[in-house]
């Protein structure tokens, strides 16, 4: 059942997808790139070391992209992933400067695996933001929603300060993976980056501050885990 | 912005452009090589004279083409007198002008200005306004003894008594012309 | 002691008659091989793509009537081409891959023949892929069976060329995944505190506010930075130089093979006469500066009189680069390079075509020759002769890209340029064709009608018809639109000596009109001829239907 509501979902997002690549010229050239935005040592408040990183790499022509997108965050201490989340996906221009996507997710943290269909969109708002908004709809019915907010502020040409905020909510209380209905979970980062080599190779320092929300904070807190962290990050920006 | 659209705004504009520019003329010569008005004896001295046609034992026929001259260099005896006979065979407005390489470098602005305000065309001269009264006895008529400004297919005759010793070219002024070659040295024996 | 001196003599004779013959043998053969080099700018070393081992290529020089032979060897891994930028031909010799041939395949060759039909400076380059920014091009010179209509008593080809670090591929790739990639003149935090300061804070928001709801950026002149300026092969530091007797007259014939970069071209203390502009020469005029469009060319004479090195100065319109080289009257002499102009542009709302009040074809109206400004300006104008400058009208009013001159003299327009004699009768055009150059900067996308090359229709042309080109550019960004094997008559506002060009710049938010005789049968390649916009598809093909068939050549294809 689980399976078939996914197949359901991967196919009504990738099918238009699809049969648009396939009417599009065979004469359109193809590009490829790897962007790493975050791949940090982060030492928490706490004594926490951990490992993450969040990036893609993508395929294709202006018409249509395929796009790996994952992120992860290892536990050193514990030796555990806390956080493996990759996602593929099809990804097409809807307007000037955005572009929608959809395909699937797949989480394979330590506990549970847990498939998702998912659909979003990706660009550039006014202003410079660039803005990730996603929707993912789990094996199990369960449905949440993501939205990424970046912006590059220019110190210097080469020398880059980027907030970000990532705001995670649930459309219903899901137990299994410690995620309530509401707002559950927000992320904000300031980084200070030194473009060295290029672009390709931007070193970086920066502080995050890590909070769960509503119920999930509740949740956590009854069951006396951590419901936030302040984390100083140094690691690299990549893009080959 | 006012557009200088009848022609009176016109002469109006071009003679109080033309006063501007003389009145700060760094030159010597007033005028340059060329223009009525300005051609005082100093030049005179220099590079000679207009002679008369009694004393003429010689002619040069000199052509125009777009844009030199069919002579690159000019030997004259000292003190002689020359008739020049000088045909525009090119497409364009053409100058045979006598004077001294600063001479000619002053008239060349003079030149510029009259093209920028339509007095002169690549192929055409506009008689009318280069004939036209500055207000104070000057006008851009080009009625110089030294030159002549011809228009294509004209021809025109120039009698000159060189000086004893002078240093001198002839050329043409109009608007990039001499830069780009149209000139030659006048060389005295 | 004899014989070796006999033999000295005879092999002095053989060097003689040879520098006679190199210098007299306008010769109408070549044989080129497209080899893999190494380009060495004294600060990089990069593979690239050259002609008989080297980049640029040999100077190839013809007389006009001459029929010209040009085999061409692929010595690559990968297909190539030559394309003869400007140079009138039997379209199946134009050398664009898919166009006019299939392409000369690794190993193959190509036998390129066809008659001269014009004289002056040209250019050529490779047609395939990356290869022209890679280092694939080289000069043209075609001698008049005439003499020319100016004087001079010695030349040099000036190429210019922005060579970059990366390839051509790299390059695009990067710009397809961040447009700004190599764009390291963009406003920064201390700009912004420098505005405030002098505008206040609510301005300076407004305006930063501006062009955020655009997602534009005034800073986005040159997409493509980080090169080092060669001028023939040499970068600033290896310095090229020309020498030259005092008091001599010398053509200086300037072709831009740039992949991107327009050039601002100097040379301090002495003025340049323009003869020629894209092969046709022109009106003299005499100017201290000019802007050279990618694949534009100018001729210029100059007449240095001291017994000094003199500097050419280019320094690329956005100021992010510069090539240099020197004029000397001996060997081993260089000129100083002049300080670097700082004075980087800032695009206006006016280069957005936000400003309606801009050119338009009204502007040409106002080049009628007697709308100078005011009475006033005219009475107080100092004897240069010049007067107050006029405003270029090829630009946006209130552009931020208008040019001024280093020295404050002239710096030339595209209204200056007359041609010195028309090559076609003046007509009226039978019909106009509307083209809005279009793009995304974003997306690093570019266009015509708002439509890519790969999904467009040809446009297709009448034999004998005269077109009227309408361009009108959308885009931040100035394009340099080339017209394979028919001639641009630029709309100057001239009349019958509108200058005849084979390459039309458009600033943004400007409009200009060009005219076309179309009188060459055959397809043909219509394009932007900055590579990365051409790439992404700034592109059209030209079919020209009708007229007389297009005789099958023979040639060398193998």
């Amino acid at each position: 059942m689980k399976i078939i509501n996914l197949i359901a979902i991967g196919c009504g997002v990738i099918a238009p997808l699809l049969s648009f690549s396939l009417t599009a010229k065979a004469d359109n050239p193809v590009f490829y790139g790897l962007q790493m935005e975050q791949f940090e040592y982060r030492a928490g408040d706490e004594g926490e070391k951990l490992f993450s990183w969040n990036g893609g790499a993508f395929i294709g022509t202006d018409e249509l992209k395929l796009r790996w997108q994952g992120e992860g965050e290892r536990d050193i201490n514990a030796g555990i992933n806390e956080k493996l989340e990759n996602r593929l996906v099809l990804q097409t221009p809807v307007s000037d400067f955005f572009d929608v996507k959809g395909g699937v997710r797949l989480d394979t943290p330590k506990g549970t695996d847990r498939w998702y269909g998912t659909v979003g969109i990706t660009g550039l708002a006014p202003q410079w933001f660039e803005v990730d908004a996603d929707l993912f709809v789990s094996e199990t019915g369960d449905s949440s929603a993501r939205l990424d907010i970046a912006y590059e502020g220019l110190i210097t040409n080469h020398l880059i300060l980027t907030p970000s905020v990532e705001l995670n909510a649930a459309f219903s209380d899901d137990p299994e993976i410690e995620v309530s209905k509401g707002l559950s979970n927000i992320e904000l980062g300031l980084r200070l980056s030194y473009d060295i080599i290029d672009r390709s190779i931007s070193p970086y320092i920066g502080i995050v501050y890590e909070r769960k929300l509503g119920n999930t904070a509740s949740l956590a807190k009854d069951e006396g885990a951590d419901y936030e962290a302040t984390f100083a990050v140094f690691g690299l920006r990549l893009m080959f | 912005m006012p557009k200088f659209n009848s022609p009176l705004m016109r002469s109006i504009a071009i003679s109080a452009f033309i006063l501007g520019a003389l009145a700060v003329s760094r030159a010597p010569a007033l005028a340059g090589a060329g223009h009525s008005g300005g051609h005082d004896a100093e030049n005179s001295l220099q590079i000679g004279a207009p002679g008369k046609m009694s004393d003429v034992h010689r002619t040069i026929k000199i052509t125009m083409e777009d844009n030199f001259y069919d002579k690159e260099k000019i030997v004259v005896r000292s003190g002689e007198t020359v008739r020049f006979l000088i045909e525009n065979k090119g497409e364009f407005v053409h100058e045979f002008n006598i004077g001294t390489a600063a001479m000619h470098a002053d008239h060349q602005k003079e030149m510029l200005i009259m093209m920028e305000h339509g007095a002169l065309e690549a192929d055409k001269i506009n008689m009318s306004m280069m004939k036209m009264d500055m207000g104070n006895g000057m006008t851009m008529n080009h009625d110089d003894p030294n030159s002549v400004l011809l228009e294509p297919g004209k021809t025109a005759e120039i009698i000159w008594t060189f000086p004893k010793e002078a240093e001198l070219e002839f050329a043409c002024n109009v608007p990039g012309h001499y830069e780009s070659g149209m000139m030659g040295k006048i060389s005295s024996q | 002691m004899k014989q070796k001196f006999v033999r000295s003599i005879l092999s002095g004779m053989l060097a003689a008659a040879a520098i006679a013959m190199s210098s007299t043998a306008y010769a109408a053969n070549y044989d080129l091989t497209v080899d893999y080099v190494t380009i060495d700018t004294g600060e990089t070393q990069t593979r690239g793509i050259g002609y008989n081992g080297s980049s640029p290529g040999p100077t190839l020089r013809f007389t006009k009537g001459e029929t010209a032979t040009i085999r061409v060897t692929n010595n690559l891994d990968q297909p190539t081409s030559i394309h003869w930028h400007g140079i009138i031909l039997p379209y199946q010799m134009d050398g664009v891959p898919g166009i006019s041939f299939p392409g000369i395949a690794p190993g193959g060759t190509f036998t390129y023949q066809f008659p001269v039909q014009q004289s002056g400076t040209y250019w050529f380059h490779s047609h395939s892929g990356f290869q022209e920014p890679d280092g694939a091009y080289g000069a043209i010179l075609i001698a008049p069976q005439k003499r020319e209509p100016f004087k001079f008593d010695r030349e040099y080809v000036v190429v210019l060329k922005d060579k970059h670090p990366h390839s051509g591929a790299r390059i695009l790739r990067n710009l397809k995944m961040m447009p700004d990639y190599y764009n390291r003149k963009q406003r920064t935090l201390s700009d912004f505190i420098d505005d405030v300061s002098k505008n206040g804070l609510t301005p300076t928001l407004s305006e930063r506010g501006d062009w955020g709801k655009m997602r534009m950026t005034p800073t986005d002149i040159e997409d493509v930075q980080g090169f080092v300026g060669l001028i023939n092969g040499k970068s600033p530091r290896q310095n090229w130089t020309g020498l030259f007797k005092p008091n001599e007259r010398v053509r200086l014939r300037f072709i831009n093979a740039s992949a991107m970069t327009y050039f601002d071209v100097r040379i301090p203390g002495l003025t340049m006469t323009v003869v020629q502009a894209d092969g046709n020469n022109v009106q003299p005029v005499k100017v201290d500066e000019f802007r050279i469009s990618v694949a534009e060319t100018y001729d210029v004479i100059v007449q240095p009189k001291e017994e000094k090195a003199y500097g050419i100065m280019a320094q690329s319109m956005g100021r992010s680069g510069f090539a240099f080289a020197s004029l000397a009257p001996r060997v081993g002499m260089r000129a100083e390079i002049p300080p670097r102009r700082t004075d980087a542009p800032l695009l206006t709302m006016a280069d957005m075509g936000m400003d309606h009040s801009s050119m338009g074809g009204s502007g040409m109206d106002d080049m009628s020759g007697m709308d100078h400004s005011t009475m006033s300006e005219m009475a107080g104008m100092d004897h240069s002769g010049m007067g107050a400058p006029k405003a270029d009208p090829f630009y946006a009013s209130g552009s931020g890209l208008i040019p001024k001159a280093v020295n404050g003299g002239k710096f030339l327009s595209y209204s200056d340029l007359k041609a010195q004699k028309p090559l076609y009768a003046d007509r009226p055009a039978t019909r106009e064709i509307e083209l809005r150059l279009t793009g995304n900067m974003e997306r690093y996308s570019w266009s015509i009608n708002g439509i890519k090359y790969e999904d467009a229709e040809p446009i297709r042309l009448k034999y004998g018809e005269r077109v009227r080109f309408k361009f009108i550019n959308e885009t931040m960004m100035s394009h340099p639109m080339h017209l394979h094997g028919m001639w641009s008559i630029l709309d100057a506002g001239k009349g019958k000596w509108n200058p005849v060009k084979h390459t039309i710049n458009i600033n943004p938010g400007t409009t200009v009109y060009s005219e076309t005789e179309v009188d060459a049968p055959g397809e043909w390649a219509f394009h932007c001829h900055l590579t990365y916009h051409m790439a992404t598809g700034m592109f059209r093909k030209v079919i020209v239907e009708g007229g007389p068939a297009v005789a099958a050549l023979k040639n060398g294809s193998q």
